[in-house]
């Protein structure tokens, strides 16, 4: 049996040898890699798909791809950033397959107030206080149901970016576009979760 | 609260550079500019802390549980496979 081993210069992490043990014929210790990953990956599909059982198909989804593939896994990334781009193409063909309408682009002009609006010149209470004075569950449910309202590319950046901490680079990578287009739709997304706290803060104006 | 009367040309250029600003990813020129005009505009400077705690909520808002029931037909599906 031929198994794709790491080669020198390939990305050896610490699933790699998982991997060379599973591809080498020990499927059952497949579930090992699963439970490696499944409750960050079944929480990356609660803020990309808005319901449970959505999310649960994804987890599911992926896995089965990843089992499915994994032989031709050739160490060349992480295993971890292959995982979520696979997870990001069944995020976004399902997207493709349901009846949303078409998805919104988010522009840098919307978030600037036109001019003689007035705009913030203290800090606010929730920026300015110690984050555990400020999050509590109800916040955290506002925050997660505002990534939940972002277009899908721009919620997709964000979740990666900020949530799964990957770099630029890597999420470039995972969903095969450019950094510079990362940074474009992370700022947006940023900017559009900024707005949604002020309004759940009470609807104060935003900069410049 | 204010008016916004001030030239906003440098808040402007500033404003679409704030989260490269944040992930460290702008060279130390244009952090020094961006440093020097926050410590003038109070707009900016609200407006950077602002955004920095957006990320830190984003950041620090929590991982769900995963439900014991579909861990356990995960388990039964995954075994199915292998």
């Amino acid at each position: 049996m031929t198994t794709n081993k790491p080669k020198p210069g390939k990305k050896k992490d610490d699933d790699s040898e998982l991997i060379e043990a599973i591809n080498s014929g020990q499927k059952k210790l497949f579930f090992d890699l699963v439970k490696r990953y499944q409750h960050r990956l079944y929480n990356f599909g609660l803020r990309m798909c808005r319901d449970k059982s959505d999310a649960e198909d994804l987890v599911q989804e992926t896995f089965f791809n990843v089992f499915k593939y994994l032989k031709n896994f050739r160490y060349e990334t992480k295993f971890k950033n292959w995982l979520y781009r696979i997870a990001g193409s069944v995020c976004i063909k399902k997207r493709r397959k349901s009846k949303f309408a078409p998805e919104r682009e988010l522009s840098l002009e919307e978030f600037i107030p036109k001019e003689g609006e007035p705009v913030q010149t203290e800090l606010p209470g929730w920026a300015a206080m110690p984050i555990d004075k400020v999050l509590n569950a109800e916040l955290s449910d506002t925050v997660q149901s505002a990534i939940q309202s972002l277009p899908e590319k721009y919620r997709l950046v964000i979740v990666l970016r900020d949530i799964e901490e990957f770099s630029t680079e890597e999420t470039a990578q995972i969903l095969k576009i450019s950094p510079a287009n990362v940074k474009v739709r992370l700022h947006r997304a940023r900017l559009f979760l900024k707005e949604k706290l002020q309004e759940y803060f009470g609807n104060e104006p935003s900069y410049p | 609260m204010s008016r916004h009367t001030h030239d906003m040309k440098i808040c402007l250029a500033i404003f679409a550079k704030l989260s490269e600003y944040i992930d460290n990813e702008l060279d130390e020129l244009t952090c020094q500019d961006i440093e020097r005009h926050a410590r003038e505009c109070i707009r900016c400077k609200t407006c950077l802390d602002t955004l920095k705690r957006t990320i830190d909520l984003c950041r620090n808002t929590g991982d769900k549980p995963l439900p014991e029931m579909f861990s356990f037909r995960l388990k039964e599906f995954i075994q199915s496979l292998s």
